[in-house]
């Protein structure tokens, strides 16, 4: 019984697509496009989300000195021997190292240091953390002891800038859910106006449906359904831009550090079928709002 | 089976469609309800079927208070009503066969039975061979059969009729006329609404006449013509006399 109801609602609802096909694309692009855009800050906050969580994992505190060589009885090389839990290696880098490291980054510019007698970067250590565990308040002492430190140019702490990349990662998610959101209330307004539209178009059909004797659930069911597949239809849309998008952008992902960021990996198949889902629900509850204000000419 | 008691019903802005009815209808009855357009013969018949509600007084079908039934019940009411319209209301995207088997579709059948049903119900109304037809293929005639077979095809213990006759020639409606005798000789009760007084001085039967919204005679009507060939026309017509005899 219900197998066959739910074949009627299908045959129904696909009838009606055919039917009035042209305002059901209308519908159906309005929510593929907000979908593809809210899709689109999807797929870029969860690559840089992706990114920050590897640069995490190779964050440094940079110490830098003022010169080459800490002596063990120096204040500094006390205070890091000292063996705070949260440091898991020191590394000793040399200006000579550290100018061979610029050169080797920068081969461009590499020139412009031939002639300099001194070297031109300092000698620094680099510390490997890990704060799991620790709390922010003894590791900011320490830092602060650090850089109080006359042996101390300047230290430098990457999780400074992983905060201010978290940041943006957050605003950008929270833009993308404003935006999208925004978008996909726009695209249940559309799909209750076809929807509404289709009943007027059938609203003969109704009243005969309703004499004979069809309760409401039945005459509203291939409504509902047609609804939740244009949402559908717009979320396959919207999934499918999206790939081109991907494919289009990616093969720049190892040549550009902008496309390593933001295209280096699909979206996962749960973002997808979370894509698909709000859109059957934006469908559903485009189908559901239009025939509630309308109550189908009762 | 179907029952008024003081029934009257006003629409927005006072104008009375009926006041003070009151009729009782037997079970296998065959009543005309006839007046001039605007009487509320129309009004009537939806109230039987709950597309309205009444202002005042009760209706009863099958003991039930029309009234009463929750919105949510009023399609399980219907479904043991059959009604046919003047204007046909067919479906026109929909072939004879869908439209007559769409109840049997709410219902869960399956397509074979669904087919089984409309088929035989479409061979009572003389139709079977057009079921593959579109309405807008059919005469004026056949579609009116089509909403009869329709209205049909449940087993309905009353068949209700709203100017079945009114958009068809003079020939076709007689076809008509007569299926709903037969229909009637099977034992299903009918309440036709016309403004044809003629096919009930002709046909004779229970006839309700309603003025401006009141029933001024509710009597039983000799008829004039013999023209009423089949055998369950006639079984009919000894049924409608017996009945009216048994509510006078």
């Amino acid at each position: 019984m219900l197998v066959r109801v739910l074949g009627y609602f299908l045959s129904e609802a696909a009838v009606s697509l055919r039917r009035s096909w042209k305002v059901s694309l209308v519908a159906i692009v309005t929510i593929a496009m907000s979908l593809f855009i809210g899709g689109t800050f999807l797929l870029l906050t969860a690559n840089l989300s992706r990114v920050v969580e590897n640069w995490r994992g190779e964050a440094r505190i940079v110490i830098y000195l003022a010169a080459d060589g800490l002596a063990k009885e120096d204040s500094l090389a006390l205070l890091l021997a000292s063996e705070p839990p949260w440091v898991t290696a020191v590394e000793e880098v040399s200006a000579a190292e550290a100018r061979s490291r610029f050169e080797t980054t920068f081969p461009s510019v590499r020139e412009l240091f031939k002639d300099w007698e001194e070297e031109p970067l300092p000698p620094s250590l680099e510390v490997a953390f890990d704060t799991q565990g620790v709390e922010a308040e003894r590791l900011d002492q320490w830092l602060t002891a650090l850089r109080s430190d006359p042996s101390v140019l300047m230290v430098d702490d990457d999780r400074d800038w992983l905060q201010q990349l978290e940041a943006l990662i957050a605003i950008l998610t929270a833009l993308g859910a404003v935006v999208g959101l925004a978008l996909l209330t726009a695209a249940v307004f559309t799909i209750a106006s076809v929807i509404r539209l289709t009943a007027y178009l059938y609203r003969d059909e109704i009243e005969v449906m309703r004499l004979v004797g069809a309760t409401e659930l039945f005459i509203r069911g291939p409504f509902y359904v047609e609804g939740t597949f244009q949402g559908l239809l717009g979320g396959v849309l919207a999934v499918a831009g999206l790939f081109v998008g991907y494919l289009l952008l990616n093969p720049k992902a190892s040549t550009t550090f902008l496309g390593n960021v933001l295209v280096d990996r699909f979206l996962s198949p749960g973002a997808l079928i979370s894509i698909l889902l709000f859109g059957s629900l934006a469908g559903l509850l485009g189908a559901v709002l239009s025939l509630r204000r309308e109550e189908l000419g009762q | 089976m179907i029952q008024f008691l003081h029934v009257g019903k006003a629409f927005p802005g006072g104008r009375s469609a009926l006041e003070d009815v009151c009729f009782h209808l037997e079970r296998g009855e065959f009543a005309f309800l006839s007046g001039a357009s605007g009487a509320g013969k129309t009004t009537l018949l939806k109230l039987i079927y709950r597309e309205i509600e009444p202002n005042s007084g009760q209706i009863l079908v099958n003991g039930r208070n029309v009234a009463s039934i929750p919105r949510a019940k009023v399609p399980f009411l219907r479904r043991t009503i059959g009604v046919v319209f003047q204007n046909f209301r067919l479906i026109s995207r929909k072939t004879v066969l869908e439209n007559v088997s769409y109840l049997p579709r709410i219902l869960g059948m399956s397509q074979q039975e669904r087919k089984r049903l409309a088929y035989n119900t479409l061979r009572r109304v003389g139709l079977a061979h057009r079921m593959s037809a579109f309405p807008s293929e059919l005469s004026g005639g056949e579609q009116q059969r089509v909403t009869i077979a329709r209205a049909l095809i449940n087993r309905p213990e009353i068949l209700i009729a709203d100017e079945p006759t009114g958009n068809l020639d003079p020939e076709l409606s007689w076809e008509i006329l007569r299926l709903f005798l037969e229909i009637n000789g099977k034992g299903t009760t009918v309440l036709l609404a016309t403004h044809e007084h003629s096919y009930v001085q002709a046909l004779g039967g229970r006839s309700l006449v309603l003025d401006r919204g009141r029933l001024v005679k509710d009597e039983y009507v000799e008829g004039h013509v013999g023209d009423i060939e089949s055998d369950s026309a006639e079984k009919a017509k000894d049924r409608r006399r017996t009945s009216t005899e048994r509510t006078a």
